[in-house]
């Protein structure tokens, strides 16, 4: 009788100790996926629950910036380009019932939106109802570039971008504000001190290593995953504009200081040759725009922009640099059709060309056509009366985008190496007297055009 | 654990006969076998214990990661609010008041939180309000009860102040001669003794709890007409009170929380902080149909008047069809309270470093603002200006969305404002009535982008040259000869007293009796006729049904214009060439309405309106319209009178002399 009870007692404690050992596998197993989640752990264990956690972040997401009807559209770069394989099929059939989770379920960490800053007033009620949905969520504010140029303005500190956190998926909304010059610029995500670092790998987000400057895109509604989700109307060029879009803030504080040391030229002239330096500038971004054209700003306007933020009153002249493989014969034309006449021509397509407008009131806008070699980056210069050819050297560049006289334009990223190459290392003192042909750092003599070529290397209108 | 597999079951078949050769063994040796028993029962049972254990501590562990996140954040919120309110943790205040001739100064805890030894201002009673909690300075105003009509802005401020804080009142130079007995009682309710008998240059000091103690009270009676009297310190203790105590039980809300955040700080905005029923602070006015200025910013530019302030943004947020959204308050200075005001009501405000002295400080101000605004929002093709002491029509935005196409399609105009410069009580009739001025009037009004950009920003008047930004934009290399759009009856009411070129005698004279319109959803009628040739089409007409007034009367009685309603008259005046005001200064004064400089005039022609009828003023023969007049009529002349008397015209030096 008690070896039975002893028998069974022990069986029943042995089974219970079992019955635990399972439980307490199941939870660490449950846990540790958990945890791998919060941590983003590359670990594919359990595939099918990590594709639908992040198809169900994004539902609840669309599902709380549709309640408090803010105006979001995807720009994650990893699902536009799903997207865009398929865009004919999802343009024609905006809704019905899509079989399989093909976009919203592609593994990755982050699922970025865009949000218009005027399209929304800064709620705080988004931030409780997102609380009470259960995610966390982390903003990051800085100052706000728009008031940057002013003397001594100081404004609230705006919102850059915003991150809901929910289970191991994360939502970056990315706030994009209007700026002077017609396009939309995001802002850099910089981490303050008290921050959470590990709040999510940061360094994995595809926006906000640096600014960034946009087009205001066309948008389309669509149903893909059985979600409606704004989208840029064309992922493929938005996708390609997102690789170039790197925007670099003008130098404020140094120009503010550079006009401590040289006080700006108030007087009616300067005015208006800013005034018409402006207009011209406008006018050449118009033209060659609509030809497809990438130009950036080179010698003179450049260094207006680098060092005091405004065209440099006495230079005379606006100046501009194009890409020799960008060059298309059709620029005289659409220049000589928005009512700038060609002055001159110098070089040729293979060689040191550069062309010469005449804008209104004297101002002239000069195109400098760039070469690229292996290590270096030149553009020619060529005497009319001699046949003289120059060389003016500069370090291999990238463009970048800015804003200048209410204008989005192009500059070399690396500005401070191109204006250097250019002026020297002097280039922080004005000098009103410039000789294009000695007084540039970075020029060389290249010869002499053949006179059989003058005719056509050297044209003066 | 895992090794232990004592359960007969569980073990595979062919291992039976050892254990049964060890179940043998085991009976054999029952102690042994006891032993072993009791010590499985154990081990199980510390299996269960400890499993228990683990999901325990996981579980915990689970939740504090949990927890430490979420804390991270509140962290970082808690970082960002904390500074700005020290906890005083301290019981008892030391206070310490001064009054004297040339000297108030106001200590709370050994720090000076008022001090004005400054020669010819700061005259009249300084009140200082501090939280009975924190001990906070929540309000300083100075009454210059010397002057008229301060003693009734005294009492009204002292109204608005919540009961239970902390009031100090001190003399500075003067006080008295226009303390009248309303603002006496209320000062004795408050507990001074001293209060209903103060007299001609008596120093005193008053420290109490509003609806409470009274702390201390010191007073110096002057001697004689010509002396002041001795200067007086009071030293005295302030108990505080808990911090629940000093608020109110508001529900808790978005919008109360910022309510709350504002009462804690700053006194005298009534009862916006009141516990019960405190007045509201989002307006929800009906939005307008077809607004077409509801994208377009609003600057307002501020100084440090956040009383100010606070009326006007009530006003601004009450008009039908704003857009609190677009808003953006422009502070000129690094003053905290009329941020706060700003924040109160959740609008969107910039501090500017002031740049420049007065008039000039001013105009860089407008500069930064307008540049800012345009930089804010470079959509917009105009924006709103509006001033801290303009309280807004209800229809301002709708007479904006009626007219600003005008601006957009007429080259020739220059701005549209809301404020008629002659637009008197006695002087303006029909709200739908639009005229074409040669001057701008300001005062709430609409700026051109292109116009800025282009013509006014590159030439902005730079720091050193001392010019007020409005008589910069009138000067004729600025207006090139265009037009402002305006109404009869003003969209916008100037109640500013203090101010860079303003003071109680200046306003009475000139802001107080000006029309302003409180009609709702007014239907202009003219617009299209505003346009510079229909303008001049609707003028020819207007001038040919007008009756022309006897020029044998005197223009200046009542008499002159007919007993009758909705008629027009017109009048010819002298004015030898365009720049001859002389005449139409000498009728405008005797008609009360603006002389101090030509204003509201279109190619020498003005109208307003007198005893309900249409009045039109020509200048003969330097207008174009003199053709009008009939050759029996002698144009008026008034002359200007004798010197003297036209120096009445600058009344603000007088009013700034110290007794």
């Amino acid at each position: 009788m008690q070896k039975i009870n002893r028998n069974v007692v022990l069986a029943l404690l042995s089974l219970t100790s079992l019955i635990f050992l399972l439980f307490q596998l199941c939870y660490y197993k449950f846990y540790l996926s958990q945890k791998n989640g919060a941590a983003f752990s590359k670990v594919r264990g359990s595939q099918s629950g990590q594709e639908s956690t992040r198809w169900h972040v994004v539902r609840k997401f669309l599902g709380l910036i549709s309640s408090h009807n803010i105006p979001v559209y995807l720009i994650d770069p990893l699902i536009l380009r799903l997207v865009d394989k398929d865009i004919e099929q999802i343009r024609s059939s905006p809704d019905g019932p899509s079989p399989e989770c093909k976009y919203f379920c592609t593994p990755r960490d982050f699922t970025t939106f865009a949000l218009l800053d005027k399209t929304w007033k800064h709620e705080v009620g988004l931030f409780k109802t997102a609380e009470k949905m259960g995610f966390q969520w982390l903003k990051i504010i800085n100052k706000d570039p728009r008031l940057d140029g002013m003397d001594d303005l100081s404004g609230m500190e705006i919102p850059l971008h915003y991150i809901f956190k929910l289970a191991s998926h994360a939502i970056h909304l990315v706030v994009f504000y209007e700026r002077s010059g017609n396009f939309l610029w995001h802002g850099p995500l910089r981490l303050k001190q008290h921050m959470d670092r590990k709040f999510v790998p940061f360094r994995k987000l595809h926006f906000g290593r640096y600014p960034g400057a946009y087009e205001k895109p066309e948008l389309l509604l669509v149903s893909i995953d059985d979600l409606e989700v704004q989208i840029p109307k064309n992922p493929s060029s938005f996708l390609e504009e997102m690789s170039h879009s790197r925007f670099l803030e003008c130098r404020y504080r140094e120009a503010r200081a550079f006009f401590q040391l040289y006080p700006d030229d108030a007087s009616l002239d300067a005015v208006e040759f800013r005034k018409k330096a402006k207009s011209l500038l406008h006018l050449a971004a118009l033209t060659l725009n609509n030809l497809g054209v990438k130009f950036w700003l080179s010698s003179g306007t450049c260094l207006g922009w680098y060092r005091q933020c405004n065209v440099i009153p006495y230079s005379k002249d606006v100046d501009l640099g194009i890409f020799i493989r960008d060059y298309k014969a059709d620029i005289i034309p659409a220049f000589q059709n928005a009512g700038l006449p060609l002055k001159h021509k110098f070089g040729k397509v293979e060689d040191s060309l550069e062309l010469s407008f005449q804008g209104e009131g004297d101002v002239k806008l000069d195109i400098f056509f760039f070469y690229e070699e292996d290590d270096y980056i030149w553009n020619g210069g060529t005497q009319a009366k001699s046949g003289k050819k120059f060389k003016y050297l500069f370090p291999k560049f990238t463009l970048c985008w800015t804003e200048f006289v209410e204008l989005k334009v192009h500059v070399p990223c690396e500005t401070l190496q191109y204006v250097e190459a250019n002026y020297g290392l002097e280039w922080k003192v004005p000098v009103k007297t410039w000789d294009w042909k000695s007084s540039p750092f970075n020029v060389q003599d290249n010869g002499v055009w053949p006179i059989d070529e003058w005719d056509n290397v050297i044209q003066i209108y | 654990m895992d090794e232990w597999k004592p359960n007969p079951t569980v073990k595979p078949h062919k291992k039976r006969s050892w254990y049964l050769a060890w179940k043998y063994k085991l009976m054999n040796q029952r102690a042994l076998r006891k032993l072993c028993q009791t010590g499985a029962v154990l081990f199980l049972l510390v299996t269960v214990i400890v499993n228990i254990k683990l999901i325990l501590d996981t579980r915990r562990a689970a939740y504090e990661e949990e927890e430490e996140s979420a804390q991270d954040y509140d962290d970082e919120m808690l970082n960002v609010e904390a500074p700005r309110h020290p906890v005083n943790n301290k019981k008892v205040l030391d206070v310490e008041v001064y009054s004297s001739r040339s000297k108030v100064y106001v200590a709370v805890d050994g720090t000076t939180v008022l001090e004005d030894e400054a020669r010819e201002q700061g005259r009249g009673i300084h009140v200082i309000v501090l939280n009975q909690a924190t001990g906070h300075v929540m309000a300083k105003r100075v009454f210059d009860t010397y002057s008229p009509h301060e003693d009734e802005a005294m009492v009204l401020f002292l109204n608005m102040v919540a009961r239970g804080r902390i009031l100090i009142f001190t003399i500075k130079d003067e006080g008295s001669f226009h303390l009248k007995e309303t603002a006496k009682s209320v000062l004795k309710s408050l507990g001074s003794q001293v209060a209903p008998f103060l007299s001609w240059r008596d120093m005193w000091t008053f420290v109490g709890k509003k609806g409470g103690e009274v702390y201390g009270e010191k007073h110096a009676k002057s001697p004689a007409l010509s002396t002041w009297g001795e200067p007086v310190l009071l030293k005295t203790e302030v108990h505080l009170t808990s911090v629940e105590d000093a608020e109110c039980h508001w529900p808790d809300t978005e919008l109360n929380r910022r309510r709350r955040r504002f009462c804690s700080k700053v006194e005298g905005y009534g009862s916006v902080c009141s516990c019960k029923d405190p007045t509201p602070i989002e307006f929800n006015p009906d939005p307008l149909k077809d607004n077409k200025v509801f994208d377009v910013p609003v600057a307002v530019i501020a100084g440090n008047r956040p009383n100010y302030l606070y009326r006007m943004l009530r006003s601004l947020l009450s008009a039908q069809g704003v857009n609190p959204q677009m808003i953006t308050v422009f502070i000129d200075g690094y003053y905290e309270e009329p941020m706060d005001v700003v924040e109160l009501f959740g609008l969107s405000g910039i501090q500017h470093t002031p740049i420049s002295i007065k008039n000039a400080r001013v105009s860089q101000h407008y500069k930064a603002s307008l540049t800012a605004t345009f930089n804010l929002f470079p959509d917009a093709k105009f924006a709103v200006v509006l001033e801290e002491d303009l309280d807004i029509s209800v229809d301002f935005f709708s007479f904006l969305s009626q007219s600003i196409h005008l601006l957009e399609e007429d080259e020739s105009l220059y701005c549209i404002s809301a404020w008629n410069d002659q637009g008197y009580e006695h002087t303006a009739e029909d709200p739908s009535l639009l005229y074409r001025v040669e001057t701008m009037p300001g005062l709430g009004w609409v700026l051109q982008k292109s116009l800025y950009k282009d013509e006014l920003e590159p030439k902005w008047p730079t720091p050193e040259k001392l010019w007020d930004w409005d008589m910069w934009m009138r000067m004729p290399e600025q207006r090139k000869g265009r037009e402002c759009i305006i109404p009869d009856i003003s969209r916008s009411y100037h109640f500013g007293i203090v101010g860079l070129n303003m003071n109680g005698y200046f306003h009475e004279a000139y802001f107080k009796k000006h029309k302003f319109n409180t009609v709702p959803n007014v239907q202009l009628k003219n617009v299209e006729s505003l346009r510079k040739d229909n303008y001049e089409t609707e003028i020819h007409r207007l001038l040919g049904e007008a009756e022309v007034l006897d020029h044998s009367k005197n223009p200046c009685e009542d008499s002159f214009v007919p007993d009758t309603e909705g008629r027009v008259y017109v009048m010819f005046i002298r004015m030898e060439q365009e720049a001859d005001f002389t005449t139409w200064t000498q009728l405008a004064k005797c008609l009360h309405i603006w002389d101090l400089d030509v204003r509201g005039n279109h190619k020498g022609l003005w109208r307003l309106f007198r005893k309900k009828n249409h009045f039109l003023v020509v200048g003969v023969p330097a207008s174009p319209y003199s053709s009008k007049k009939p050759s029996s009529v002698t144009p008026i002349f008034m002359e200007p009178p004798a010197k003297e008397e036209g120096a009445v015209a600058v009344p603000a030096v007088a009013a700034a002399e110290q007794t």
